[in-house]
């Protein structure tokens, strides 16, 4: 039974840096040197946004009649076109769409669609159709196809845990909670660091110089639990020395607003502007479920919102690299057409989202689903949510989308 | 047929292994314990021991929501709609971090760890979560029902999970009508409860779906069957034609052999690790059917089989985060956590009970581990050694509402003095030993212990609590200590 047992040093090293030789025959791995590959980030508008508050038919009866008390007065709308405006908290927005730099998609959503928070988030992670459960994220199964043997550091999560959109055979990313909690606590005791360093398999120079991707298995498929353990710790070890050099070497060329998602996309301009090799980055802001009293709390959550991604896009701009980000963002639903006794609104279906960077094309995409034909009160989609990934993911990522997506959907033109 | 453990490989590693996967391991002593009586009657102490009776968790009153179920009915204002609702979302956040720390603490201290293991197993078999059912009492009665069936027939446990109202919330058989059957619950219990996929068509679901009718929640949040909704007319399902209800659907399936083969891999995957000789399973199948799938039986055959004990068994499970707290509690002189430390901890490692991420339950395996859950996993390990200060777990500030704004207080330290007596001090090689067996769940013959004792070979005796401490945070920051 003792043999059953080989407790020892790792050969993983070895192992890892032969696998190597085989995936770089393979043309899907994209290398990326944190320079010049694309980059995606995506937002997370959590709780249901209200898209109809959001772009605004603000020249149809009907939307003023389903919105007696919550509806934004035709006044107060920011045009933009063809009887489409902006909430009014969406000034620096509107400038961004100005400049050329939005793409805004709307009646974005699903067959059948699932009311559920829980269940509607999962399918937008998932990427599955509504009655299919998939437990790997669409991301996921970018990196999986794409990023085999990159940095951990491929995905970047602001906060505490990985989504779902994350989960992958291979499982890929790093989440930065609080930047000051990242990698692994130090002892003081020096016997005691060395016995840690040497039992996880952490070699003493491995947090040095460009040896750092290359240390990464590139397909733990066929390695051990022990193994699998111990490349992840290394993984650990080396993208927190990363994150942390790159926080010290690159600063915010324009202030932030002082909320969850302003920090969040402030710290990642510096991890871009630093050279992390990230492929995608995941942020979130969550309160949009507006069941009641929607009005203030809708109008805050948009302002933060607004102001974030324009602090986010002038960095990007000031520090030159504006061109190599694509920002997205999603709900995992919209809400009913007819506001609710509450002054709030229920769970809906379909919804707008915003496609923001220096290499989108801008303008409107796909029609604002009309009132005068419902499903049950809710609005019929227009486009597939999975037409947004298709594209992000062959135009912009230049992955092959339609295995990462299990088909192919109907592209669109805004990147 | 599976060939059991030969009596020269029943070693104390054996024993241990044994009990850390059937239960949640132990003290050398249990370990011991267990050794001594030999392979049959030590599985048998594990299996057939009868739990203690156990005092229920605060939840457990199906009236519990009822007062606020009625303001909510008469709140005139959207603003007393509104306030009511929230404490309503209180009470259930409240209940549900409480029903968690009552099964932590349950599989902590029982003198049946491997009901509450096989529970945990049920509970990501039949995967149902909070977040929908919103209804910690609800929940609670699930776990009861797996509890009390779970060892004993699988089909009679099936049907008592399609009758169990926090699943017909979850798969939505609540809603399910004559004229509108709702396919939800048919399909999940075909595709992930007992045959998967491709194993039946999608005709059966559609049909299963009509016999899964009637299914309603009474006022006491008991099952109730509501005739003038069950569709009674014909029904063809997997090829026979019958006026079939839903425990006749749920026979049907059981006779299928796919559904022994089902269940007995994924009972093996769970205990042993993830089978991909077509033999075994089929060995394991038929051991199923033969014992008329009764998992009681089943189960003392799966801890007796060689395979068991082999070396694709022995340490190659990465442990789930349920694991990793109730073994450690369970091995160590560690005081359990206040609830929303508890909470707090399963969430930042991937696994919280009552909230599986889907129907599908926990992925397991390596998806246990990223980045991120490792780290986290390093700082609690360090932390339940040194005491859980919340703060430095990362424990957000806690809003007003809850238990005032304050923040649970920390932890106390390992006692030192629980394991290690006075004369181990003066012998570093006993201290090793000592840690080593709870902590790693096996012998100190392997090559890994003879690390520690170098580790401690230059220190000053006697060897003082903050030097043992170091020990065995630094024993359970590696690999190693992930696995089991």
């Amino acid at each position: 039974m003792g043999a059953a047992l080989s407790w020892t040093v790792p050969v993983f090293i070895q192992q890892t840096c032969m696998v190597m030789h085989a995936q770089a025959l393979d043309s899907a791995v994209q290398g990326g040197t944190g320079r010049d590959h694309p980059i995606l980030v995506v937002i997370q508008l959590a709780g249901g946004n209200d898209g109809l508050n959001t772009i605004i038919p603000f020249e149809d009866d009907l939307y003023f009649k389903a919105r007696p008390t919550i509806g934004i007065p035709k006044n107060q709308v920011i045009p933009l076109e063809k009887g489409i405006g902006l909430h009014p908290s969406l000034g620096s927005v509107k400038a961004l769409y100005e400049s050329g730099n939005l793409a805004i998609i709307q009646g974005v959503g699903y067959p059948n669609p699932n009311r559920s928070h829980f269940r509607s988030t999962e399918i937008w992670q998932t990427a599955s159709d509504a009655n299919q459960i998939l437990t790997k994220g669409w991301l996921g199964r970018y990196f999986d196809n794409c990023c085999r043997g990159e940095d951990p550091t491929v995905g970047v999560v602001l906060g505490e845990q990985l989504p779902e959109a994350f989960n992958a055979n291979i499982p890929t990313g790093v989440a930065i909670g609080r930047p000051g909690n990242l990698g692994f606590d130090r002892t003081s005791d020096p016997s005691e660091a060395h016995l840690f360093s040497e039992l996880n398999g952490l070699e003493p120079d491995a947090t040095s110089g460009d040896s750092i991707g290359s240390l990464s298995g590139p397909n733990n498929s066929g390695l051990s639990a022990l193994e699998y353990l111990q490349r992840t710790a290394l993984d650990a070890q080396v993208s927190a020395e990363r994150i942390r050099q790159m926080l010290r070497s690159s600063k915010n060329e324009v202030s932030y607003p002082r909320n969850q998602l302003g920090n969040s996309l402030g710290l990642i301009a510096r991890l871009i502007a630093g050279g992390l090799p990230t492929r995608v980055y995941y942020a979130s802001q969550g309160g949009y479920d507006t069941h009641a009293g929607q009005t203030n709390t809708h109008q805050r959550l948009l302002s933060e919102f607004s102001a974030a991604l324009f602090a986010f896009c002038n960095d990007l701009k000031r520090k030159g690299i504006f061109d190599r980000v694509v920002v997205m963002t999603f709900s995992e639903f919209g809400r009913r057409v007819t506001e609710n006794a509450n002054g709030g609104t229920d769970h809906g279906t379909a919804a707008p989202l915003f496609v923001c960077g220096g290499g989108v094309n801008p303008g409107l995409y796909g029609k604002q689903p009309a009132l005068d034909k419902l499903d049950s009160g809710d609005l019929f989609y227009g486009i597939d949510f999975r037409s947004v990934y298709s594209t992000i993911l062959l135009n912009w990522m230049k992955a092959p989308a339609g295995k990462i997506l299990g088909r192919e959907f109907p592209k669109l033109s805004f990147v | 047929m599976l060939a059991p453990l030969a009596l020269n490989r029943w070693d104390f590693d054996a024993a241990a292994h044994l009990l850390v996967r059937a239960g949640f391991g132990g003290r050398a002593e249990e370990i011991e314990k267990l050794h001594a009586l030999g392979p049959a009657k030590a599985i048998s102490s594990l299996v057939d021991s009868q739990p203690e009776s156990y005092a229920p968790p605060a939840c457990a009153d199906p009236h519990g929501q009822d007062e606020l179920r009625n303001q909510l009915r008469d709140a005139v204002t959207p603003e007393q709609k509104q306030s009511v609702l929230k404490l309503l979302n209180e009470r259930f956040r409240y209940e549900m971090s409480d029903l968690t720390r009552w099964w932590v603490t349950r599989m902590v201290n029982t003198r049946a760890p491997f009901l509450e293991k096989m529970t945990l197993f049920w509970h990501g078999h039949f995967a149902t979560s909070g977040q929908k059912v919103r209804h910690a009492y609800k929940m609670w009665h699930q776990n009861e029902i797996l509890r009390q069936n779970g060892l004993a027939n699988f089909a009679n446990l099936t049907k008592a999970i399609s009758r169990d109202p926090a699943m017909m919330i979850w798969l939505d058989t609540v809603q399910s009508k004559k004229e509108r059957p709702n396919e939800n619950f048919a399909r999940e219990v075909m595709e992930l409860f007992s045959l998967g996929e491709g194993c039946y068509s999608e005709s059966d679901v559609k049909e299963a779906a009509r016999a899964w009718t009637g299914y309603r929640i009474d006022k006491d949040n008991q099952f109730r069957f509501a005739p003038a909704q069950f569709d009674s007319g014909l029904k063809t399902f997997l090829g026979e034609t019958g006026s079939w209800n839903g425990d006749q659907i749920v026979d049907m399936i059981v006779s299928q052999p796919q559904c022994a083969r089902f269940i007995a891999a994924k009972i093996w995957k769970f205990f042993a690790y993830e089978a991909t000789d077509p033999k075994l399973i089929d060995a394991l199948a038929s051991e199923f059917r033969n014992v008329q799938y009764e998992i009681r039986p089943f189960m003392k055959q799966v801890f007796s089989a060689q395979e068991f004990y082999g070396t694709e068994a022995l340490n190659s499970q990465i442990k789930s985060p349920v694991q990793f707290l109730v073994q450690a509690f369970r091995t160590m002189p560690i005081a359990l956590p206040e609830s929303s430390v508890l909470e707090f901890a399963f969430r930042q490692m991937g696994q919280v009970p009552f909230y599986p991420p889907s129907v599908k339950g926990w992925d397991g395996g390596n998806s246990w581990i990223n980045t991120a859950t490792l780290t986290f996993r390093y700082k609690l390990a360090r932390q339940l050694v040194e005491g859980i200060d919340p703060q430095e777990i990362g424990l957000p500030k806690p809003l007003a509402m809850d238990m005032g704004g304050i923040r649970p207080a920390t932890t106390p330290a390992l006692l030192v003095d629980q394991i290690i007596t006075a004369s181990d001090r003066q012998q570093p090689q006993n201290v090793v030993e000592k840690l080593f067996v709870r902590i790693f769940q096996c012998s100190s013959k392997f090559e890994l212990a003879t690390r520690f004792r170098e580790f401690l070979s230059n220190r000053s005796l006697p060897l003082e609590d903050s030097t043992i401490r170091g020990l065995a945070a630094l024993m359970m920051t590696t690999p190693y200590y992930q696995l089991t």
